[in-house]
């Protein structure tokens, strides 16, 4: 692995070649949405060449070119911070004209307040950045935000056309069957589906709204967010990778990337579902990745004696006995997705959410109270669907560890 | 041994606290300030002029409409340099009668609420009124993605009244077969959807005011779509039905009148204990005005350039400017253009 083949090489240059001409010469391929998606495809040969490169140079170099790297680039920044700083002092020398003293040593002014002019312009780059990337990519962004919306009004459209009786027998049955025919379970989720429309009529369109949103996102969710889970259960340097990523994802405030999501999808349910997909990913990954690693070594180590190939190990043996941690990721991204599409009313999503917001913009307490409940009915009715099935596959997998 | 401590510490606090208040200065203002952003940048200049001219300790405390001006009548705060005159009547008209506030003049001569297009889309298919929108094959430009049977006017916050007034107007107009009054939830999510439509170069007809920030950017260029004259027994009647909708829901709605937005103007505001005592102050603040287009610039640049930084917005604005040493006697107005 640590040596780079000549087959590498030439296939990675001849790719990146013609990576660079595409995105140099916009005269061969007309720009459009297929030349930004060749853009976007080049780009995984130049990130392998980097990873291939970084893998030959020996470790303790590699790590001592980092740390130069890394001083140089922090000098960069203070020297740009103080040319582009429209606060700094009329010449250099200025800086030393003014004194103060911290515990009887003299330090010029600016070591003791924070000078005005040590500020790296990273707003006005990402900015900048920002407006070449919509100008650039934004096509993509259509294109997504089409497709999504299409299955969106189309499932919306499907279930709430739908006579409501029928759809609180299906949430019935779908309950009675993933949750392994028990009775308790059922009848109270077939209560609080019931009880969302008794509340007030108008809530039962918008809880259908709310469900799709979140119905899609988790879908984009297990699409995305199983097989890094599985990538990183696999490789130490991947998960290092990816972990910084999930923080960032995690703790980021919504609205850092609800307002931006405006600008590339427009308002509506699509932001709202990028935003689920942000916010309520992480867990499923972290979960996956752990259930996999969980997978008892013994239970490896006999299927690999038997001379599993990989594929085999990860879909007959890994997976199957992860089930269980992987649906209760499954549940919880259910619920951290609910509580997006509530936050997302503040940016015109439809849904229950925007009644809350309604309610409590007019000082109405009662009607925010009123579709609060609703939510939690909605939330108490997908967590035990998709808790039950959970707790199912953990008494099928694993018998001797049963609940209670 | 610990009282003699104690006794020590609170000498020495005591001493702090005199030495403090012997340092200030002779005058000290409070300004209440606005979670928008034109009320943040007259509080930026005045509060510059106040302290650098007048030499006067400035406390400026933020907060949003309700707060602020209960804190104001409540005598907690001394001025306010933006102030909706025609969103909170009820309250400060009662106030000022009594003595208690003093009205102190325009700040920005004329704000405006309307529906506005963009100007390549109101240019290339000759949409200038509310009237232009009911034309066949309009709607379609604006077409609602959520719902493609019909075009979306983005309106204004459901919650505020404007939101409710749009819904009256646009059903008024007889637009509410051909489009939806679409709520964006919240202000941030309005800017940031006109930004993306020229973003784009998507045409988009929407609800907006100045003076605003994004108003003051040279890219975002929207035509006003006029409406029919403002007439006040016409406007009183619409606000009957709009205040039935508010209290009974979407369905109340009855048909009644629409017109126009009337311009406000917006003004300034200070309490009549502090306008008693500071009459050079108040003769600064009574003289303040900013034509709306000047105060767009601004935001724009406060927006864009100065990074965020009021302080260099308001210094930005008494560099490039000459009007506001009109409001000031001469050697204030030296002191201000020295501190510079």
């Amino acid at each position: 692995m640590n040596k780079i083949t000549n087959f590498n090489i030439k296939v990675v240059s001849i790719l990146i070649f013609i990576g660079l001409i595409v995105a140099t010469h916009n005269l061969i391929i007309p720009k459009n949405i297929f030349y930004l998606f060749l853009k976007l495809i080049f780009l995984i040969p130049s990130v392998a060449l980097i990873v291939n490169i970084a893998n030959i140079i020996p470790k303790h170099t590699l790590l001592f070119f980092s740390k130069v790297f890394g001083a140089i680039v922090l000098i960069t920044l203070i020297i740009i911070s103080y040319l582009s700083s429209k606060r700094k002092p009329d010449n250099f020398s200025d800086l030393f004209d003014k004194w103060d003293s911290f515990l009887g040593i003299p330090l010029p002014k600016f070591l003791i307040n924070w000078p005005k002019w040590l500020d790296t312009p990273f707003m006005h780059w990402i900015n900048k950045g920002w407006k070449s990337f919509i100008a650039d990519y934004g096509l993509i962004f259509d294109a997504i935000g089409y497709g999504l919306l299409r299955g969106y009004t189309e499932l919306k459209g499907i279930i709430v056309q739908t006579p409501w009786p029928i759809v609180i027998i299906g949430v019935i049955a779908i309950t009675y069957f993933t949750s392994g025919r028990k009775v308790g379970t059922t009848v109270f989720v077939g209560f609080c589906t019931f009880f969302i429309g008794f509340l007030n009529p108008r809530f039962w369109d918008k809880a259908i709204e709310t469900t799709t949103m979140v119905v899609i996102g988790i879908a984009i969710c297990i699409i995305i967010g199983i097989p890094i889970g599985i990538a990183m259960a696999r490789s130490e340097k991947v998960r290092n990778a990816i972990l910084p990523i999930l923080d960032t994802m995690q703790v980021i405030p919504a609205f850092c990337y609800l307002i931006p999501g405006i600008i590339l999808f427009g308002l509506g349910a699509i932001p709202a579902i990028i935003s689920i997909f942000i916010y309520a990913c992480p867990p499923l990954i972290r979960l996956t990745d752990l259930g996999i690693r969980l997978v008892d070594e013994e239970v490896i180590e006999a299927a690999r004696s038997f001379g599993a190939s990989k594929k085999q190990m990860l879909l007959g043996v890994q997976l199957p006995l992860a089930l269980p941690n992987i649906m209760q990721g499954i549940n919880q991204c259910t619920m951290m997705a609910l509580a997006m599409v509530v936050i997302a009313s503040m940016i015109g999503t439809r849904g229950l959410g925007d009644e809350v917001l309604l309610g409590l913009q007019q000082l109405n307490v009662g009607a925010a109270l009123e579709a609060g409940l609703a939510i939690v009915l909605l939330a108490i009715v997908l967590d035990r669907m998709t808790q039950a099935y959970g707790d199912k596959i953990q008494e099928r997998t694993q018998p001797g560890k049963k609940k209670q | 041994m610990k009282f003699i401590k104690k006794t020590i510490l609170s000498l020495t606090l005591l001493a702090g606290i005199s030495f403090a208040s012997l340092s200030a200065n002779a005058c000290s203002v409070k300004i209440g300030d606005f979670d928008w952003d034109s009320a943040n940048i007259h509080t930026a200049i005045g509060s510059y002029i106040i302290e650098n001219g007048y030499g006067c300790d400035v406390e400026v405390t933020k907060g949003s409409t309700n707060p602020i001006l209960a804190a104001l009548i409540d005598n907690q705060l001394d001025i306010i340099f933006e102030h909706w005159t025609d969103n909170n009547v009820a309250l400060i008209d009662p106030e000022l009668a009594s003595g208690n506030l003093v009205d102190l003049g325009i700040n920005t001569p004329a704000s405006e609420q309307a529906f506005f297009v963009d100007r390549a889309t109101s240019e290339a298919h000759g949409i200038t009124s509310v009237a232009d929108l009911k034309k066949p094959g309009i709607w379609e430009l604006f077409k609602d993605p959520e719902d493609p049977s019909k075009g979306r006017i983005t309106s204004c916050i459901s919650g505020w009244t404007c939101y409710t007034i749009n819904l009256v107007k646009i059903n008024e107009y007889g637009l509410g077969d051909l489009y939806t009054n679409f709520d964006p939830g919240s202000g941030g999510a309005l800017d940031a959807a006109i930004a993306g439509a020229f973003a784009k170069n998507q045409p988009i007809v929407t609800y907006y005011w100045t003076p605003t920030s994004l108003m003051g950017k040279p890219e975002i260029d929207m035509v006003r779509l006029t409406e029919p004259a403002y007439d006040k027994a016409c406007w009183d009647a619409m606000m009957v039905v709009v205040n039935k909708i508010k209290a009974d829901g979407p369905d109340a709605y009855e048909p009644s009148c629409a017109n126009e937005y009337k311009d406000m103007a917006l003004t300034k505001l200070a309490t009549g204990t502090f306008a008693a005592d500071n009459a050079d102050i108040i003769a600064f603040a009574d003289a303040y005005t900013i034509t709306t287009s000047v105060v767009n610039n601004m935001l724009a640049y406060y927006v864009d350039e100065s990074g965020g930084d009021m302080e260099a917005t308001a210094m930005h604005y008494l560099e490039n400017h000459s009007e506001w040493e009109a409001w000031v006697p001469a050697d204030v107005a030296a002191k201000v253009k020295a501190s510079l």
